[in-house]
């Protein structure tokens, strides 16, 4: 093995639990230095939480790092870097009214005595970029610069703590075709300066393009790790969703009624585009997309969360103006969130006051709430949702999730909803309340109700739905009928593999 | 079900809750009987009665404070503006519109102010402290140029002598507290408008989403404490007999403590108009003890300054711990 081929970052036997959620088992990464890997999975398959234990972010409950052959211990994002390892999210760290060069040099400004030095913090930027062949000056307002070009400040920034392992986790989901280019060239020659690129993408494409070895995980575990070269987009699709499907989800066989949700073109700038679709009576429809596809943005639009820029929505026939919640609300549509801790529930409510929340002025009689009502009408949805503990006084945030996302689906039960749209209603939740909440919406679709779930997890979209819509990147690129739907189908659509 | 019993026993509001609950009648009785050794004339029912008469007005600012901080609105710092506002107008106007039309007058007048702020901060989602800031200055500007910095006084009515009177041996002040106070709680503990109250300070998002009208919750507080502040200033300018412009200056800061003495969360989220009662309570005790004690009454800000540090440090700390980040 040749000098530049030697092993740069080990990771073995990673175990990461959060509660509820064990987020990665037994996970193994190599990576060479001088090679650019891969690493590709579906959403939640352990993918972020590998590398934010490899930048210190998290501490692993089990296993050990080693890098260059020295094994670390818990370190702490600094040491990270002070170690060699470099970080380039989706998102830019950077501050828009700062120059090019102070933003390079903000995690540590060469100074003079008590001042900075400036000359040292351009001569610095200047080296960096050239090293990069990146035509930007120093001393440009970093906000006047294209994201492209931030970019690039953004990956010089990482090259100035000259690092030998560098992470990039989705970095072209905001570039167009020549500038992911021109980020390609950058990557190849780090690869050829002997730095060991790691490389996070759902763009299979360009995995096939850039990476010299993949690594597929897959709910939390390492499943293969292969060279590139053997391997076509089909096969690791199959290796990333390919799971056997030992949890069943029941389905119920039901006739779908009169359609109840009709959307017809409707366009947001920037997130999604002329979309069109159905949902009717006693039908559960999916939307299925990767992270980023446009899911949740077309069923916050469906809504009223967000506004649409064209296009229409109607209601049972009728076409109605969404403009904010109150209105979906009173159109007859109800949306339990992706987000359940930012836009589900109020942690410090109790699960009384959170459950009659969207209905609270009709359990008030009068001006007041009438609280034998609330609690009545708590208590009966608490045995039927199996909120575990019965105890509707206790704070909602002293439940585990499966049970908050119970209380928030019943809220919104409690509406009495036409159309029920679930953004990923059983992320984070145990085996156990995943098939509670599976029973509840079944239960409302066959008293009639239309629902709209998104879902990450394939096998439960392939087992509940009638119908699948599928997104890619704001785009509706496919609708596959229960019979014809497949995992590999739905997911080679989801990339972006299928011509819309 | 090991899953479920971990989160039973991480109840992470109990330390919080236990502390806002019982502190405040343990404070008051220790502070009576701190109060009773350092001075023979503070246990006496003359003292008391007067302690509370002296900071009914301002409790009325802290009821309508609570709601502001239960609702995420952090604090109003018009207040000061709001009561001179309502103060001046009730005597300026009685010249014409006589003692009761002056003193629905000022009370409008206020209550406009606080409009204002709510539409600054509930629609326009403003900073409660710039905004307020700015139209606190603003109107305390205007007064000032419609009285040309001088004092106004009021002529002697039947209403002025009403509210400078007693029932049952209890100021007619304190009895307007007490009523706010009974009519306020339920509305917090027992109404849609306190829920959503309570909904839009524990999280925003999540309210919104909920279908709870959120900009209008935001700016009803505001609008509450408007109104609430003009009924101050009404009443201090007709116990008074006179008004000046800065008749409610460091009133904000008066009820934002007895806010948060109260235990009422300036992150909003929680809290209780029973428990601002406590609030006022404490703090007008404190402010008399140290007078009674012999310190001078520029003492009063620093204690009870020092006393809104720590509690909100205590504060934010169980919400630390209680993993709210």
């Amino acid at each position: 093995m040749t000098e530049a081929h030697h092993i740069a970052l080990r990771m073995t036997h990673i175990s990461k639990s959060f509660p509820g959620v064990k987020a990665l088992q037994d996970v193994e990464l190599e990576v060479r230095a001088g090679e650019v890997h891969a690493i590709v999975g579906e959403n939640g398959a352990g993918k972020s939480t590998l590398m934010k234990i490899l930048a210190g972010f998290y501490q692993p409950d089990e296993g050990e790092i080693e890098v260059d052959g020295e094994r670390v211990g818990h370190w702490t994002p600094r040491e990270a870097i002070d170690r060699g390892i470099g970080m380039i999210y989706q998102e830019l760290n950077l501050v828009p009214d700062l120059t090019v060069a102070e933003n390079i040099s903000l995690g540590g400004m060469p100074r003079r005595g008590l001042f900075v030095d400036y000359a040292a913090v351009t001569q610095r930027a200047k080296d960096v970029l050239g090293e990069l062949h990146a035509d930007i000056d120093p001393a440009t307002r970093l906000g006047n610069l294209s994201i492209s070009q931030q970019q690039l400040v953004e990956i010089a920034k990482v090259m100035a703590d000259k690092p030998s392992i560098v992470v990039f986790d989705e970095p072209t989901s905001s570039l167009g075709e020549r500038e992911t280019r021109v980020l390609f060239s950058v990557i190849d020659r780090m690869r050829r300066s002997g730095i060991a690129v790691i490389y996070i993408s759902h763009r299979l494409q360009e995995v096939m393009e850039i990476g010299d070895r993949v690594t597929v995980l897959r709910d939390g575990r390492h499943i293969e790790t292969r060279d590139v070269a053997g391997v076509t987009p089909d096969h690791m699709v199959r290796l990333m969703v390919g799971r056997d499907l030992n949890e069943m989800f029941p389905k119920l066989d039901l006739e779908p009624g009169e359609r109840v949700l009709a959307v017809r073109g409707i366009s947001r700038e920037g997130q999604f585009a002329d979309v069109t679709l159905d949902v009717r009576e006693r039908e559960i429809v999916g939307l299925a997309g990767l992270v980023g596809s446009g899911r949740t943005e077309v069923a916050r639009a469906i809504f009223g969360l967000d506004p649409i820029d064209a296009g229409e929505i109607q209601l049972r026939g009728e076409v109605v103006s969404v403009r904010n919640a109150r209105k979906g609300r009173s159109a007859g549509i109800a949306l339990v969130p992706e987000d359940r801790k930012g836009q589900g529930i109020i942690p410090g409510l109790s699960v009384r006051e959170n459950f009659t929340l969207p209905v609270i002025q009709r359990i008030a009689q009068g001006m007041f709430i009438f609280a034998r009502r609330e609690r009545a009408v708590v208590r009966s949805l608490v045995d039927r949702l199996k909120v575990n503990p019965p105890q509707i006084e206790r704070p909602l945030n002293a439940f585990s999730g499966g049970n908050q996302q119970k209380v928030v689906l019943g809220k919104w039960l409690l509406a009495k909803p036409d159309l029920l749209i679930l953004d990923e209603p059983t992320r984070g939740v145990d085996v156990g309340a995943k098939a509670d909440i599976h029973e509840i919406i079944g239960e409302f679709a066959r008293d009639g109700g239309g629902v709209l779930m998104i879902s990450s997890e394939l096998p439960e979209l392939l087992a509940v739905c009638d119908r699948i819509f599928v997104l890619h990147e704001g785009i509706l690129v496919d609708e596959i009928a229960r019979a014809d739907a497949t995992e590999e189908g739905v997911m080679r659509s989801a990339t972006g593999q299928v011509a819309a | 079900m090991t899953a479920t019993s971990t989160a039973l026993n991480t109840r992470t509001s109990t330390p919080g809750a236990l502390f806002s609950t019982l502190s405040v009648p343990i404070a008051i009785v220790a502070l009576l009987v701190v109060g009773a050794i350092i001075s023979p004339s503070f246990l006496t029912v003359s003292n008391l009665v007067n302690v509370l008469n002296a900071n009914a007005a301002v409790g009325l600012v802290a009821l309508g404070m609570t709601f502001v901080a239960v609702c995420g609105g952090l604090a109003d710092l018009s207040v000061p503006a709001n009561v001179a506002m309502g103060a001046l107008v009730t005597l300026g106007a009685q010249s014409f519109a006589g003692p009761f039309a002056a003193a629905g007058l000022g009370l409008l007048v206020a209550t406009v102010g606080g409009v204002v702020n709510g539409l600054l901060i509930g629609y326009l989602r403003i900073n409660p402290i710039i905004a307020t800031l700015g139209t606190g200055a603003v109107l305390l500007g205007l007064s000032q140029q419609l009285i040309g910095g001088g004092i106004v006084y009021g002529e002697p009515s039947a209403l002025a002598d009403f509210v400078k009177g007693s029932f049952l041996g209890i100021p007619v002040m304190v009895w307007i507290l007490a009523v706010a106070a009974l009519i306020l709680t339920p509305v917090l503990s027992r109404t849609a408008f306190g829920r959503w109250n309570l909904a839009v300070g524990g999280n925003y998002e999540a309210a919104e989403a909920s279908a709870v009208p959120v900009r209008f919750t935001k700016a009803g507080a505001f609008v509450l404490t408007g109104l609430l502040a003009g009924l101050c200033g009404v009443l201090l300018a007709l116990s008074n007999g006179q008004a000046r412009p800065i008749i409610g200056t460091g009133y904000e800061f008066v009820a934002i403590t007895a806010v948060v003495i109260g235990g009422t969360s300036l992150f909003g989220g929680s809290g209780s108009v029973l428990r601002t009662v406590g609030g006022v309570i404490i703090t007008a005790l404190i402010g008399n003890l140290i007078i009674l004690g012999g310190l001078p009454t520029q003492a009063t800000g620093l204690v009870t300054g020092a006393i809104v540090v720590v509690a909100v440090g205590i504060d934010v700390y169980f919400r630390r711990k209680g993993g709210r980040e």
